[in-house]
């Protein structure tokens, strides 16, 4: 079933002035239940204007957003509930912390849904177990965590809203590369604890194949590929003309190919790799 | 919406008055608000006016810019005028209802008055369409300098002053920015910043408020740093890379205002006053 279909949706940026910008143009694809879908694009494809659409912050210029098969946008009611229905986070959201403890930011959204006292409780609870974090950090000032703990309780305020679909736009941007693992690992478990649909932006072409189950590629305000993983990243150079690059370790393993060694399928991450050498060398092949 | 909101009205051109000295445009913006208020018949207020509307064209500012700065002081100018039309004593009835009289003289007044206020906004304006507000602080900077000898012993100086405003300027737009970006986050999360009453409005703030002020200090602390690991020391013994210097453009608008201002004073003496 789709959870958010989008139609035709255009986007103009100060329509009717001399800075007058298309980011979006006539953008349409489906979005399944249980998804974990990438969005990939160079800097100003239009990522970060088409993930806003989903929860009606900004409205389209034409074209139609559709959430459980109702538009968002057709009543101010269905546009403020959508943003219940759809968590968005944005880049760097620990400066959307507030808060005097970490608790309190995280039932900031709850408390904005009109949810009971104790529903809040158990729904902060569970989402400060979500981002790894123990109980003791709910009383803590927010400002006092480093920053990928403020990364992760940001995070969890969303969560908190329990969306339908989760939305996070570049959520490891500036983080360390352990941090990076960590919050990657932790959206992972999220979805399969939840069954929740994901949307993560990425210019990482590296973090999307990690994580998703399909990508969707970004070029200069429109879709330019939506797909599986292996439809995707298969069409290697056609990306390169996008001023995307397909991850490292499948360059590697597509000259190995070249060189005329029988590789399975396409190598995306760097522990199908390292299978795939297993294999070979077990079949007595020489690298 | 927000972004709209501009702030340091620069518009880039190339004109005379665009390539002035910005001391040469502060001094004659101040005095030229002080000859129009000398003005005592239309004739030097109507040379004033022709000075004015001279100064928009050569600017090469288009004049739809000049309307849109003016079309919020209308009501204030409509006011003005409608006032002075009841309050003004002197001169002939020209009209007698009941307990109002309307004098001849109380109409000039309005009218005068008026035009004052329009030829005001305009020049003001042009000051700032024509000149960034980098070079507009680096003018009122050196024309402030001499203060520096009342300032020192406070270990406070003009430059210091300068740089202040040059920096809030200079961050309007980023913060402009930063706050569109945290009311996103926040809506996105629920925040309902357009209905409730006033108090609760105001409480809407806080989750805006907070954020955006956590991120002006962080971004103090790290302005403030990255200005000392560049060796700043504050203004003696700093040079400039653009110095400001007295061109041709400068002597001839000085020369032409100087003109204007003694026809200003000669027509003064020759005609009546009519306020």
């Amino acid at each position: 079933m789709n959870v958010l279909s989008v139609r035709g949706l255009t986007h103009v940026y100060g329509q009717g002035t001399s800075s007058e910008a298309v980011a979006l143009n006539n953008c349409s694809f489906d979005i399944e239940k249980g998804e974990l879908v990438g969005i990939i694009g160079h800097t100003g494809s239009g990522k970060s204007t088409l993930i806003q659409h989903f929860n009606g912050l900004l409205k389209p210029t034409s074209g139609q957003i559709l959430l459980n098969g109702k538009d968002i946008n057709e009543s101010k009611k269905s546009s403020v509930e959508s943003r219940f229905k759809v968590g968005l986070c944005f880049q760097y959201p620990e400066y959307q912390l507030f808060e005097e403890t970490v608790g309190r930011d995280i039932a900031f959204g709850p408390k904005n849904m009109k949810l009971d006292e104790e529903e809040i409780k158990k729904r902060v609870l569970k989402c400060i177990e979500y981002v790894g974090l123990d109980e003791s950090y709910l009383e803590k000032s927010p400002f006092d965590l480093s920053g990928g703990e403020k990364r992760r309780v940001a995070i969890a305020g969303v969560m908190a809203m329990e969306p339908e679909i989760l939305v996070l736009d570049e959520p490891t941007a500036g983080l360390d590369p352990q941090g990076r693992d960590t919050v990657f690992e932790l959206i992972r478990q999220y979805r399969e604890k939840t069954g929740s649909t994901v949307i993560i932006v990425s210019h990482s072409m590296e973090d999307v194949a990690r994580l998703a189950t399909k990508a969707l590629v970004m070029n200069k305000g429109e879709v330019a590929m939506f797909g599986t993983i292996d439809e995707v990243y298969s069409k290697a150079d056609e990306l390169l003309t996008m001023g995307l690059n397909v991850p490292q370790i499948t360059r590697i393993f597509m000259e190995l190919k070249k060189e005329g060694l029988p590789i399975n399928g396409n190598i995306y991450t760097v522990e199908q790799g390292v299978n795939e050498i297993i294999r070979l060398k077990k079949e007595g092949y020489t690298l | 919406m927000i972004k709209d909101i501009t702030i340091g009205q620069y518009y880039k051109a190339d004109s005379v008055l665009h390539k002035c000295d910005p001391r040469t445009k502060l001094i004659l913006t101040i005095a030229f608000i002080v000859v129009i208020f000398l003005c005592k018949n239309f004739f030097s207020l109507g040379l004033m006016a022709a000075l004015t509307v001279v100064s928009m064209l050569i600017s090469k500012v288009p004049v739809k810019m000049f309307l849109k700065s003016m079309k919020p002081i209308i009501p204030l100018v409509l006011l003005t005028a409608i006032l002075n039309v009841f309050y003004t004593t002197g001169g002939e009835v020209l009209l007698s209802i009941w307990k109002i009289t309307i004098r001849d003289k109380a109409i000039f007044t309005a009218i005068f008055i008026a035009i004052r206020i329009f030829c005001l906004i305009i020049i003001s304006s042009l000051l700032t369409y024509t000149t960034t507000p980098t070079m507009l602080t680096d003018g009122i900077e050196k024309l402030l300098k001499p203060l520096d000898f009342i300032l020192k012993p406070f270990n406070f100086r003009v430059h210091t002053l300068a740089m202040m405003m040059t920096l809030a300027l200079r961050f309007i737009p980023t913060l402009i920015e930063e706050i569109d970006k945290i009311m996103n986050a926040q809506k996105a999360r629920g925040a309902d910043l357009e209905s409730g009453g006033i108090i609760e409005r105001a409480k809407a703030l806080i989750p805006i408020i907070i954020p955006l002020f956590v991120s002006s200090f962080r971004r103090a602390y790290e302005l403030a740093f990255a200005m000392d690991c560049r060796c700043y020391t504050g203004g003696d013994g700093r040079t400039r890379m653009k110095r400001m210097k007295f061109s041709l453009c400068d002597l001839f608008v000085f020369l032409s205002f100087i003109i204007i201002f003694a026809g200003i004073v000669f027509l003064n003496i020759k005609f009546d006053a009519v306020i």
